[in-house]
């Protein structure tokens, strides 16, 4: 590979891809040299994955090309990218969990006779070899499901190397390890560089990247903001490169401080995912939550409404102490819950705008075990008037209403609901910016009206624009929380607690 | 023996696989004290030998498409319209040679799998419904060709379930051959790695560039092959076939794969355990004929059981 140093196995340019009504990369052009670990990093959202998606051949280019080992290319399946030499690891592990070690790792490529036969030893030794390759000690005929995760991750690894990978894509690997597992990986990592394997990085952790990665590229809203050495770069810049937006104002205007503590949580607990969770919910607030994809806000949310168990610790309401151990519980005690998975988890397609409207409620509509056909449609009129919930009738299907009146809908819900927590998960994703502004108004009106809203999202202007306090989560912990009755907090802040690093401001 | 010792082991004897030998020893002990008649050589022959092979090899075939992931509700229907087109077949043609009526029988199995397959597969039917449907039209079309029903079988074919070699009735050696034909598909060749991949994780599996839908479809051709096999033999054993011979097998068949551990969510099961599935129960058919409970009431009991293998397997999945 000497031969070969500073030259690029592979190059991006102009690459555009666009999705019906987003472009999601523009112009992206950058490259990738021979042997070198190379570090893509960038907010969610910023068109990291959508470009390793082209890379692995799951998704086609808009335009631009791809030049790979000297040649342009085209990968027009993952099959075809694998055969060239270039493998992912994607975050969530495909690997079929009854299976073996070795079965995995030979899946769909079994050595076999021409019968069809299996030649399990063969399967084997190549497995054992490769363990070898990286010195990762693991017993090959163990099933996957018995597996930890960073064993899994191995498997992972293996698989990947076992069709002769020159371009290695790791997909946010460390996010499910611990930091003793991270030091392992980052010595199998050591090792395939030095055999000349060109591994692409992406990652939150800044800390990683400087730590194990060459160069650095980092992405923004799908464009290449700029690809520096990591000798030549500090966290503060690479920070500053990822954000640096201007946050537009049309965010309602924050009430003054309250001190009227509605929820209190005490050390929440959830093995390794969530550990140490204190915080307190104040009247008329609004708590955003935030931090990297993954880090544990949506857990604590179903923790909070005892969709997960916890392991440990207690919850106030009003400061009686609740125990919560199913949804029906949390809604009893006044809790509300709008899922970030809105199409999965908050929305009846096939049904109407009323039946929608009215679901979670129905039994105050009941006359005699009869549902009161009148007062349901009165109701849902009244709320589609007053959300300004863009629909026929209230009679219309469902499914055919935009993202964000059906968002409207599920709020209007919970409106009629009237529980005094609300928690929103990722209130306008894929909401266009007209309704976004409407939906801001809801949430701060619901607050207003002497409840409490627990909103959570990665989107960081949203979180800063609509959050009385904002508590920033990494790794299952609260890294802080930023009130901002004092001062606005900055996106730098933020990024900052969420990838762990103190940044100076 | 250490505690964790002893747990573990405890552990490996709960798992669905093995724990149909412990349920069949049990099941060996309470034939033993229910009728003195259940020792006699010729009950043991009979509940060993003779009577597990047709619903064996039903059993082998609802395997491979349940560990692929589907299920088929046919077979009890395609039995009935398999015996009774061979049966005629034969009553038509008395000199019709045995081989090729086994071929006969083989045809017709890939005729029911590859229905069932092109439904499932192509049709993007689910397999429930899918195969509930065809069962529908196997058991019209079986009444359409004969009410009742049809014997005569010559003697010469009869021979598959009735001859034998020093001693060993031939139809255990054929059982075994197939026995043995199928573990060497599902655990030794690729296609049986691609059938249980495809039985855990359709999605895992397309991302791993495996031929999902060919798979199934196979896993549904070779499941209607064994069918086709199940059909020749009871068609030599009763020495004829009709639209009775298959009732109530499709609940059999899938008691006896569950109660082998099979996982009615696929990917998970061996064929041996099934084996010990399909003893328990026409072992538990021969202890209730033994009692002489009523026919009607046995059909009660054998729903009962599959309820309680399915609930018992379930609950120790979930933890």
């Amino acid at each position: 590979m000497a031969g070969r140093e500073g030259q690029y196995i592979l190059e991006f340019r102009n690459i555009t891809k666009e999705f019906p009504g987003v472009k999601a990369l523009d112009k992206v052009s950058f490259s990738f040299r021979y042997g070198e670990v190379h570090a893509l990093c960038g907010e969610n959202g910023a068109g990291k994955s959508t470009l390793m998606k082209i890379l692995s051949g799951v998704y086609q280019p808009t335009s631009g090309e791809i030049i790979y080992k000297g040649e342009k290319r085209e990968f027009r399946n993952p099959h075809q990218a694998q055969l060239s030499g270039i493998s992912i690891i994607y975050q969530e592990f495909s690997l079929i969990r009854n299976f073996s070690v070795v079965e995995n790792v030979f899946l769909n490529r079994e050595p076999a006779n021409r019968f069809g036969h299996l030649n399990r030893k063969k399967a084997r030794q190549v497995t054992q070899a490769l363990l070898e390759e990286i010195g990762f000690d693991l017993d090959p005929d163990k099933k996957v499901e018995d597996l930890t995760v960073v064993q899994q991750q191995v498997v992972e690894i293996i698989k990947a190397l076992s069709v002769k990978a020159d371009v290695l894509i790791m997909d946010e690997p460390s996010a499910a390890l611990t930091d003793k597992e991270v030091r392992k990986l980052f010595e199998i990592i050591k090792t395939l560089r030095g055999k000349g394997v060109t591994v692409i990085y992406i990652s939150h952790m800044l800390e990683e990247i400087f730590e194990i990665c060459d160069r650095v590229t980092v992405i923004k809203d799908g464009q290449v903001i700029g690809t520096n050495d990591t000798r030549d770069t500090n966290k503060d810049e690479l920070i500053r490169m990822m954000v640096g937006r201007e946050i537009e104002d049309y965010y309602p205007d924050r009430p003054p401080k309250s001190d009227k503590v509605l929820m209190q949580v005490r050390q929440l607990g959830k093995g390794r995912k969530l550990s140490d969770i204190s915080f307190e919910l104040f009247l008329g607030e609004v708590l955003g939550v935030t931090g990297m994809v993954g880090c544990g806000q949506t857990l604590l949310a179903e923790c909070l409404l005892g969709i997960e168990r916890k392991d440990g610790g207690e919850v106030f309401i009003n400061g009686e102490r609740r125990e919560v151990h199913t949804i029906c519980d949390a809604i009893e005690y006044g809790m509300g819950y709008l899922p970030a998975d809105r199409k999965n988890m908050g929305v009846l397609g096939p049904m109407s705008v009323k039946e929608n409207i009215t679901l979670a409620n129905l039994k105050s509509y009941l006359k005699n075990g009869f549902l009161n056909k009148k007062r349901e449609k009165k109701d849902s009129t009244e709320q589609v008037s007053l959300l300004n919930i863009k629909t026929p009738t209230v009679e219309s299907i469902m499914r055919n209403l935009s993202g964000g009146n059906q968002q409207k809908v599920v709020i209007s819900r919970w409106l009629l609901k009237q529980p005094r927590i609300y928690i929103i998960a990722e209130p306008t994703r894929g909401i266009d910016v007209g309704a976004k502004v409407e939906i801001y108004k809801i949430i701060r009106g619901v607050a207003n009206e002497g409840n409490a809203v627990i909103m959570i999202s990665t989107d960081l202007p949203e979180i800063i624009g609509m959050s009385d306090r904002i508590m920033v989560m990494n790794e299952g912990r609260i890294e802080g929380i930023i009130d901002q009755h004092e001062a606005t907090a900055t996106e730098e802040q933020i990024l900052s607690l969420a990838v762990g690093h103190q940044y100076n401001i | 023996m250490t505690e964790k010792g002893s747990k573990t082991i405890m552990r490996s004897f709960i798992e669905p696989g093995k724990l149909v030998w412990v349920i069949l020893s049990l099941v060996i002990i309470v034939a033993f004290f229910t009728s003195p008649n259940f020792f006699m050589p010729r009950n043991l022959r009979n509940i060993f030998l003779i009577q597990p092979i047709g619903f064996g090899l039903a059993a082998l075939g609802q395997s491979f498409v349940v560990i692929a992931g589907g299920i088929d509700l046919s077979v009890g229907a395609a039995i009935s319209l398999m015996t009774s087109l061979g049966a005629g077949i034969m009553k038509s043609y008395p000199g019709v040679s045995p081989v090729l009526m086994i071929l006969v029988f083989i045809a017709m199995g890939i005729a029911v799998g590859a229905i069932n397959g092109y439904i499932v597969v192509i049709l993007r039917v689910t397999p429930i419904m899918a195969t509930l449907a065809t069962m529908n039209i196997f058991y019209g079309l079986t009444l359409i060709y004969t009410k009742r029903t049809i014997g005569g079988v010559p003697h010469e074919y009869r021979v598959i379930s009735d001859g034998r070699i020093w001693g060993t009735p031939f139809c255990v050696i054929w059982f075994l051959v197939v026995f043995f034909l199928c573990y060497l598909i599902l655990n030794k060749n690729k296609l049986g790695k691609y059938i249980y991949a495809v039985g855990s994780d359709d999605e895992v599996s397309r991302l791993s560039g495996i031929n999902v839908r060919k798979t199934k479809f196979l896993a549904y051709v070779i499941g209607g092959i064994l069918v086709g096999l199940a059909s020749a033999f009871l068609t030599a054993r009763l020495g004829g076939g009709g639209p009775e011979v298959g009732r109530f097998y499709e609940l059999q068949v899938i008691a006896a794969i569950v109660i082998g551990g099979v996982s009615l969510a696929g990917g998970r099961g061996n064929l041996f355990s099934v084996l010990g599935g399909v003893l328990i129960l026409t072992l538990f058919a021969n202890i209730m004929n033994l009692l002489d409970l009523n026919p009607f009431t046995q059909i009660v009991l054998q729903g009962l059981v599959l309820i309680l293998a399915v609930a018992f397997y379930s609950k120790k999945r979930a933890g």
